[in-house]
């Protein structure tokens, strides 16, 4: 559809009489509107493309009203999110057949005086726009962390620099960058897979490493008695420093125990720590399974409960999401299942889940799909 | 003008662009949330008679009624429109392009030569230039004027 703009006029050249013979054809009377008409011109340097709408949700429009700056997090090519101190939006341009005019110095009814002489403001349309960026709320997309983290695990010190060590390693700066979370997501999601932080940069810890640590950590508590009066970590660190590095031994111990004051974040070594039952428990299940395809259930069970430390208890619960049971095999058996391997994407989830079995219980199915 | 359906937008997901990589970022300009700049929203779009560059042309005048009211001339249509408070804001961003804060950080190297630590990257900066809460939506079919009524029937 088309309306066709006057072509005669010479640029903000309209008199009140323009504006009121037009009025007066069109049989309305300037008593009835405001004394302030608005003449609408294109600006000279019309440009569509200078400027870009963008649907604010309300946390981002609080954010920018604070002050704070929002970025933009991607590598090229990844369809664009945009993050706020702790939240991800993913970014979507929509397309409207109809033409929104920005007029950056528009005023509205309600600002103009309801009398007195009638006067001309001429307005320019800066730009013409027909589309707009609307944003949604989606989880971070942590898978991206994983596969980054896991191009190059630390396996100790002397293999730092090896043949083996060619893969990349990222400091928190490059994996903001590259990874599609907000900053607090990408910290939860660092935690969350166990990284740690070693000479600048995040890692995960090559599993069979960080077993061999864990294990030398236990053998001291045990010899120590440190699983019933709390670790001492100034003392551990004493003992096992000359083997393996601070950083590693004290990320294993805050991962795998609990403080008094429950505060994991500090860094104060004077802290005392009590191990907990369940991830250890869990650690020395995914050491048994993680290599050996199918296992015998009953084996599994009597294997997994003799590699755990004294007075510990192992049970099924706590290896929800990391393993499944055939319980109609003969005999029946167990196998690797990690949650944390399947991807992110609802329906591609569900795809790989089902490719694995066919039907699920709902009881099977809900540690991984949480 | 002919009145035309509104179709659903079209969504597609734009990709991060190869110099946004470092920076992309929104940063709130000087007067954002206080500044508002309007919006004429009209179905369809504003087409000359002749493809001339529409640049520095008159388009029409709008007037508001004592109800706050808005009627928009253009050429020889009345449009009657609505002040319509937006169901969510939005910003009015500006693209700027600046270099990078880091690129000019110098690394003193052991043969004392001051080396760049890395080339000079620009980055995309977009700018809030202003917060936009609502806007005149003219929707209804236009009202020709008819300039010149017949004496008689």
């Amino acid at each position: 559809m088309t309306s066709h703009v006057g072509m005669n006029e010479a640029s903000c050249s309209r008199s009140i009489s323009d504006i009121n013979s037009i009025l007066e054809f069109a049989k309305l009377d300037p008593a009835d509107f405001r004394p302030q008409v608005q003449c609408l011109y294109f600006s000279e340097q019309l440009e569509n493309d200078a400027v870009k709408l963008m649907e604010l949700e309300a946390p981002l429009q609080e954010a920018l009203q604070a002050g704070k700056r929002l970025e933009i997090r991607g590598d090229p090519g990844d369809g664009a999110v945009i993050v706020t101190e702790n939240q991800t939006f993913e970014v979507k341009e929509a397309e409207t057949s109809n033409s929104m005019l920005m007029i950056p110095s528009l005023v509205y009814g309600s600002n103009i005086p309801d009398e007195g002489e009638q006067n001309i403001a001429n307005q320019q349309v800066s730009s013409i726009i027909h589309n707009y960026f609307e944003l949604k709320r989606v989880k971070p997309r942590l898978s991206k962390l994983r596969a980054l983290l896991s191009e190059n695990p630390f396996r100790g010190t002397e293999c730092e620099g090896d043949e083996q060590d060619t893969g990349k390693k990222y400091t928190f700066s490059e994996l903001q960058h590259k990874v599609q979370a907000s900053d607090a997501e990408l910290k939860e999601g660092l935690i969350k897979m166990n990284a740690c932080e070693l000479k600048g940069f995040w890692r995960l810890l090559d599993f069979e490493y960080a077993s061999t640590v864990l294990y030398h950590i236990l053998q001291l508590c045990e010899e120590r008695d440190w699983l019933h009066s709390g670790l001492s970590m100034v003392e551990c660190l004493e003992v096992l420093e000359e083997l393996f590095p601070g950083e590693v031994i004290k990320h294993l111990v805050r991962s795998h125990a609990k403080t008094d004051q429950d505060s994991m974040e500090t860094d104060t070594e004077k802290d005392v720590y009590y191990f907990c039952e369940d991830k250890i428990c869990k650690h020395f299940a995914e050491l048994c399974l993680k290599n050996s395809g199918k296992f015998n259930l009953n084996d599994f069970l009597r294997v997994w409960q003799e590699s755990v430390s004294d007075g510990m208890q192992t049970s099924l619960a706590q290896i929800e999401g990391m393993a499944l049971i055939d319980s109609d095999a003969r005999p029946p058996v167990i196998w690797y299942y990690n949650v944390d391997l399947l991807p992110e994407d609802v329906n591609e989830r569900f795809e790989v889940l089902f490719e694995e079995r066919k039907k699920w219980s709902l009881e099977d199915i809900t540690p991984y799909i949480r | 003008m002919s009145p035309q359906s509104v179709k659903r937008p079209s969504l597609v997901s734009p990709k991060v662009e190869e110099k946004e990589k470092y920076f992309g970022c929104f940063s709130p300009g000087d007067a954002a949330g206080q500044k508002e700049w309007g919006i004429v929203e009209l179905q369809g779009d504003l087409e000359t008679r002749h493809p001339v560059p529409l640049s520095g042309k008159f388009i029409g005048d709008i007037h508001f009624t004592h109800k706050d009211a808005p009627v928009l001339i253009i050429g020889h249509h009345i449009l009657q429109g609505k002040v319509i408070t937006l169901e969510k804001p939005l910003a009015v961003l500006v693209k700027s392009s600046r270099p990078d804060s880091g690129a000019s950080e110098m690394d003193t190297r052991s043969d004392d030569k001051l080396q760049p630590m890395t080339k000079p990257q620009s980055s995309t900066t977009y700018l809030v230039e202003a917060i936009i809460t609502k806007k005149i939506l003219f929707k209804t079919r236009p009202k020709p004027i008819i300039a010149h009524v017949p004496k008689k029937l």
